[in-house]
């Protein structure tokens, strides 16, 4: 019935959708636009070294974006959305291997071997920047701040694998995942301390290695505690400083 | 919170009892165990649209703990004012069918659902669930435990209605041993010759020997429903039933009004429109109700529902935790509720769903291998806001704008622009306080609550207002 009644409605609050940019401005969250800027590069100079920014989407919820052993020719922006990689064992077994909100990009991975590692697929509606590689690598040897900026984001896809190494706690776990997220959503200009959780808790659960139970369990705690608040899936942190604390071993300084 | 636990306290006055202004308002409108009500689900919500639902709800980040409702279709006689899905049938064999199927449903359901999602209600509804003798009942309880994940937390609510007629003592210990700690027990009025006009004989002694039974076993709350309006009812008669209500010291008592609707509900026709008692008459049963149940110390929840001013329910109330559900009043709003048997209704995440509601539909999905969902809805944005907002009505009596507003991302008196307009008149007979801040029922408007909330239906056409639901009071 909502069609009938749609007065009296403020607006959305900001949240992850980055689709602020056009033919000649980049979006907000676009994860290359400080990189050329800063190098004189603006979108139409871009278009000229015909290094193909295309927007593609939306895929929805469980679709593909590319699957583990596609030829490697582009990596995506997200523009909105999330994002989950995995691989599957040939038991069917799935591996969460991380998560991507708007800003970030997949792909990166694919780099050395030329095809992609592993499947990404859409958690909700999804839209993507897809950077043409070719046309990127080009760029990057023109341009040393996009080519220094390409070597930062690899290092930091390799890097966000040591977050799930070694011996730790599910509540260090969850409270470092937790965390972490806050923090990439600080870093795209949104709130730090409330976001929708879009990834499923069998996900979640997968991606720390847990049961899909203990992640509720932790979680339950953690609203006890008054460390969160939750509703749905609409998470509040209310205490960024405890979270920390508790996931600190997991995090980087 | 203190001002606000004080302002809800406010909120919840006693009912005031204005026959004039009530016989004004009384029209058909509905009872808002759900919003939407039943009426507006939909045929094309089919299995596949259940299923995803309930994956959804087990991928939560806490998923919510579980309800479980179990229908029990099957009434030795025929009460004539029932308006309820049910057989009439002595034979036993029935049930053995039934329970066949039922078993089947909770084979081919519970799977769905997460094993870490706990059972923290269970109700038994009818029909007449103790229609099943305690060895059938225990296996039922039995599969339920086996295929779900039953509480073990002290809270928990394991309710059941009992015909005081087909139950003794034994039946009723037998129920606790299985965990149930809640009993429903259906009196009407002890007023023999309205007996004889319902075709319902139960005397005194036989419902006293129940909620005994009921009292002394680990039962931890027992509740009585009564029927107002019925044929030859008089304020003499009811005013005897409730003392002895009463001296049975129910801790919840419901009052239902009787809706005269023989043309859907063919029981209702043994029943003679010239026997029922007139307006004046069934305000005056409602008044001597609400009179004769205050006195004794029990508070006005909302609606029909009365309960003693420790209850749970009457706590919730004070604490702005009620909520409505299909057996009407609750404190655990909170679950996803799981409904079982033929017609039963399920409210999983954002949806309604509904089962078949003739025995022959609901036995041959499960004989196909199909759970036996014929209809439902999945309620849009609007719905979700509604919802909370007659909810709020319904239980608390009180709703704060700002914080409503804030809520939901809406300017309130734009949003409801249609409903204001609609809630003027009963501002003006003062049933309802409406200012910049917050929309508040008065004690005159407490027993006129339905016709509040209708204000804010969307689904209620000004031109056409359904006739299927029953009178208001």
């Amino acid at each position: 019935m909502q069609s009938k009644y749609p007065a009296g409605r403020l607006p959305e609050p900001p949240n992850p959708i980055a689709d602020d940019g056009d033919e000649t401005r980049f979006c907000g969250t676009c994860a290359f636009s400080s990189a050329c800027i800063a190098a004189g590069y603006d979108k139409p100079e871009l278009a000229e070294l015909q290094c193909l920014v295309e927007h593609v989407g939306p895929f929805r919820a469980g679709e593909h974006i590319f699957r583990t052993g596609d030829p490697f020719r582009a990596i995506f922006a997200v523009r909105s959305g999330t994002v989950k990689t995995r691989m599957v064992d040939k038991e069917g077994r799935e591996q969460v291997l991380g998560f991507y909100l708007p800003g970030e990009v997949i792909g990166l991975n694919a780099i050395y071997p030329e095809h992609f590692p592993c499947d990404a697929v859409a958690l909700d509606t999804t839209f993507f920047c897809r950077f043409s590689f070719p046309a990127m690598s080009a760029l990057a040897s023109r341009v040393p701040a996009v080519q220094k900026h390409l070597f930062r984001m690899l290092s930091k896809e390799l890097g966000t694998a040591s977050l799930l190494a070694g011996d730790h706690s599910a509540d260090e776990r969850v409270a470092a995942f937790l965390t972490d997220l806050a923090g990439r959503y600080a870093a795209r200009g949104f709130s730090a301390t409330r976001f929708h959780l879009s990834m499923s808790r069998g996900d979640i659960a997968n991606y720390l290695r847990l049961a899909a139970e203990t992640v509720s369990r932790v979680l339950s705690r953690f609203r006890t505690r008054k460390l969160i608040r939750i509703e749905g899936r609409e998470m509040e942190l209310l205490d960024v400083g405890g979270l920390r604390k508790i996931g600190q071993a997991l995090l980087p300084d | 919170m203190g001002d606000r636990l004080a302002a809800m306290t406010r909120a919840i006055t006693s009912p005031e009892f204005d026959a004039a202004l009530i016989a004004r308002h009384d029209v058909a409108g509905p009872r808002y165990t759900s919003y939407p009500t039943a009426p507006h689900f939909r045929a094309d919500f089919d299995e596949t649209a259940l299923r995803g639902i309930i994956r959804a709800s087990n991928e939560e980040p806490i998923p919510r703990a579980l309800s479980l409702y179990v229908h029990v279709p099957f009434c030795m006689s025929p009460c004539f004012y029932c308006g309820c899905n049910r057989i009439i049938t002595r034979d036993a064999t029935q049930a053995e069918r039934y329970l066949e199927r039922l078993y089947r449903e909770i084979e081919l359901i519970a799977p769905l659902f997460d094993r870490d999602r706990p059972v923290r209600q269970l109700h038994f509804g009818g029909g007449t669930p103790n229609f099943l003798d305690a060895a059938q009942m225990g296996e039922l309880v039995e599969s339920l435990a086996r295929h779900f994940s039953f509480s073990h937390a002290k809270d928990r609510e394991y309710g059941i209605e009992i015909d005081p007629r087909f139950a003794d003592g034994d039946y009723v210990r037998v129920l606790g041993e299985l965990g149930f700690n809640r009993i429903s027990v259906g009196i009407q009025d002890f007023d023999p010759v309205v007996q004889k006009a319902v075709n319902r004989i139960q005397s005194f002694e036989q419902t006293r020997a129940v909620l005994d039974a009921a009292h002394a076993s680990a039962f931890r709350s027992a509740s009585v429903d009564l029927i107002y309006g019925l044929p030859f009812q008089t304020v003499d008669g009811f005013s005897r039933t409730l003392d002895q209500v009463v001296a049975l010291k129910p801790d919840r008592v419901a009052v239902y009004g009787y809706a005269h609707l023989p043309e859907m509900f063919k029981a209702q026709r043994q029943i003679a429109a010239a026997d029922l008692p007139d307006a004046a008459t069934r305000l005056a049963l409602f008044g001597c109700a609400v009179a004769k149940l205050s006195t004794a110390g029990y508070v006005h929840v909302g609606l029909d529902h009365f309960a003693r001013a420790g209850d749970e329910l009457v706590q919730a109330q004070c604490a702005g935790t009620l909520q409505r559900n299909f057996q009407g009043y609750s404190t655990h709003g909170d679950c996803d509720i799981v409904g079982l048997g033929v017609s039963a209704i399920g409210r999983i995440g954002d949806s309604y769903s509904q089962n078949a509601r003739d025995l022959i539909g609901y036995c041959a999905a499960l004989d196909a291998g199909r759970l036996p969902v014929v209809r439902g809805l999945e309620l849009d944005e609007d719905d979700l806001i509604r919802r909370e907002l007659i909810g709020e009505l319904m239980c608390q009596g009180l709703v704060d704008k700002r914080q409503f507003g804030a809520r939901h991302r809406l300017l309130f008196d734009e949003y409801f622009v249609r409903g204001r307009q609609r809630l003027a008149p009963l501002v003006e007979d003062g049933l309802v306080l409406e200012n910049a801040r917050e929309i508040r029922v008065t004690s005159r408007g407490r027993l006129l609550l339905r016709i509040i909330a209708m204000c804010f239906d969307a689904y209620l056409d000004d031109a056409a207002r359904p006739a299927r639901y029953s009178r208001v009071i």
